[in-house]
């Protein structure tokens, strides 16, 4: 069998709010032959179906709409020469950076210079997170919800718990409401909301909706179609507490309790993921552990805010585009840790003497008045202090350290 | 001393600060807004409390497609209290492709001073 072999500069898998700024990035940076390749039908991943406001204030000083934020980027990226393959899934990636692609006039197989992963993420389902009882009709990812209600023009049900407070529980539950469902409440296992308390305000407080913390479902019920769900208090270990279950009548029960990068090609190409990101260990330049590989938007890390994303695409792409034009690192590097209240600082390896870099974190547990340091590892020494009013890990945050970085780090909040 | 009452918190989002704003009534039912480290941050809060506006998004199905959806959303806030009401002038709309980006859906939708507009294209 024969297959179309080409070969391109840069090639970019995935075309959502990362993947169309990282193609801009190659272009912008010089590179000849850049490939945009989106498995959907269309460019704009899941910004298509964010119909609300609030995307764009830093990419383009403006609150606009998922849908128009993504049609801006599609825009430029169609005034460059830009080959953009949409209904192409690419089956497979080799270290040595093949890839192997099911376009819709066939199976091809492309060379890339270099590679920028930008698949994004999904969502954390029902089965992985074991809730006992049958199966029936009615139980659905809060996205997939949103994917179905704004798209499809889908009525999914009557009434609706939902079973997660991050920002697409919440906004699901308005979008619920004004498609005439009853929202019963949005049941949270932490003791804090998972998103901005603006969506709590604007989603929950407006229509009446209880926020139940420290819940979570146990049980759900019904056989062809859901009929209730029930929940319970947890413990401080996330446990249900014996004695505090309740029935919720419903017939329809939304998850928004996680998502998880999609990290199956960085995978096959041998790329090292982390286990407390699930997105790839990277370096400054958003390189992977494999040569000319790059990483960036959801796939590397899960984002709140869709402008950093597509910050983190332009740079990947304008970093593999050098890389594809022949420039290469190579140096001594330092490792990058995070520990006690921070749960992961990227990038995770840095080229040993270099200032000025400027490290994304996240914590575990929301706090106060607390200082965050990014200090030697082993010689305690402190590179950057920064002090913060609050922090939650609902927000993305950043420290920058100004002087060289000579020793493996730890990037800490006491 | 005056009796003050709290009567809302919450977070300022005009700027990446984010005070963490407090409204505060007196015994003349007066209202304060404090822990605000700029102007901006009184008119905000107060207008949450007194007067809150929403934004709000949907899609509407577009004529002479194959059942494409437009999203819509309005072109700023607008009273909370309205927020349904114009939620029904939206769930009539039947806009006829090609629908751009931008495209006035309804002008001034119930004399609200804001427009409702497409926020993608439809060919």
């Amino acid at each position: 069998m024969s297959a179309l072999r080409e070969s391109c500069d840069v090639a970019v898998i995935g075309g959502g709010p990362a993947g169309l700024a990282a193609a801009l990035g190659a272009r912008r940076a010089g590179a000849g032959r850049v490939w945009l390749l989106e498995r959907d039908k269309t460019l704009g991943g899941i910004l298509n179906q964010c119909v609300h406001d609030g995307f764009g204030l830093f990419l383009y000083k403006e609150t606009i709409s998922g849908p128009e934020y993504a049609e801006r980027l599609i825009e430029d990226v169609a005034k460059e020469p830009i080959r953009v393959l949409t209904g192409a899934m690419v089956l497979d990636l080799s270290p040595e950076r093949v890839l192997r692609v099911n376009a819709r006039d066939g199976y091809r197989v492309v060379e890339a210079g270099a590679v920028v992963l930008a698949m994004g993420c999904r969502e954390r389902t029902r089965d992985m997170i074991e809730i006992p009882g049958p199966r029936p009709s009615g139980i659905l990812t809060a996205g997939t919800a949103q994917n179905l209600v704004n798209l499809q023009n889908l009525r999914i049900g009557n009434e609706a718990v939902i079973l997660g407070s991050g920002d697409i529980g919440l906004i699901m539950a308005r979008r619920l409401v004004f498609e005439g469902l009853a929202v019963r409440g949005v049941f949270e296992i932490q003791a804090w909301p998972g998103g901005l308390e603006r969506n709590v305000r604007q989603c929950l407080m407006d229509y009446g909706i209880p926020l139940e913390l420290g819940s979570t479902v146990v049980e759900i019920r019904g056989r062809d179609r859901v009929e209730s769900v029930v929940v319970a208090k947890v413990d401080e270990a996330l446990a249900p507490v014996p004695g505090t279950e309740k029935v919720v009548p419903c017939d329809t029960l939304l998850l928004s309790v996680g998502l998880i990068p999609e990290n199956e090609l960085s995978r096959r190409a041998g790329v090292e993921l982390s286990p407390i990101t699930g997105g790839a260990v990277v370096d400054e330049t958003l390189m992977t552990s494999v040569p000319g590989i790059f990483s960036c938007g959801n796939v590397l890390h899960i984002h709140d805010v869709a402008d950093w994303a597509s910050f983190e695409g332009f740079a990947a792409g304008e970093r593999a585009a050098r890389y594809a034009a022949g420039e290469r690192g190579g140096g001594e590097t330092v490792r990058v840790s995070a520990s006690s209240n921070v749960r992961y600082a990227l990038p995770q390896i840095v080229s040993r003497g270099l200032a000025g870099v400027e490290w994304s974190f996240r914590v575990r547990h929301p706090v106060r008045d607390a200082a965050v340091e990014v200090r030697g590892r082993v010689s305690g020494r402190v590179y950057a202090r920064r002090k913060f009013g609050r922090l939650l890990p609902s927000e993305l945050q950043k420290i920058k350290v100004a002087p060289a970085v000579e020793e493996d780090l730890e990037v800490v909040s006491p | 001393m005056s009796e003050r009452t709290v009567v809302d918190r919450l977070t300022c989002v005009l700027c990446p600060v984010g005070c963490e704003l407090e409204v505060l009534k007196d015994a003349t039912g007066e209202l304060q807004v404090e822990a605000n480290q700029c102007d901006k941050g009184l008119p905000f809060a107060l207008e949450e409390v007194l007067r809150p506006r929403r934004n709000l998004a949907t899609s509407v199905p577009v004529a002479g497609t194959a059942a494409r959806m437009v999203s819509v959303r309005l072109t700023g806030p607008v009273p909370r209290e309205i927020v349904f009401s114009i939620l029904a002038e939206i769930a009539k709309l039947r806009p006829q492709a090609p629908v751009r980006r931008g495209q006035v859906l309804i002008a001034n939708v119930l004399g609200a001073g804001v427009d409702v507009i497409a926020t993608r294209s439809v060919r």
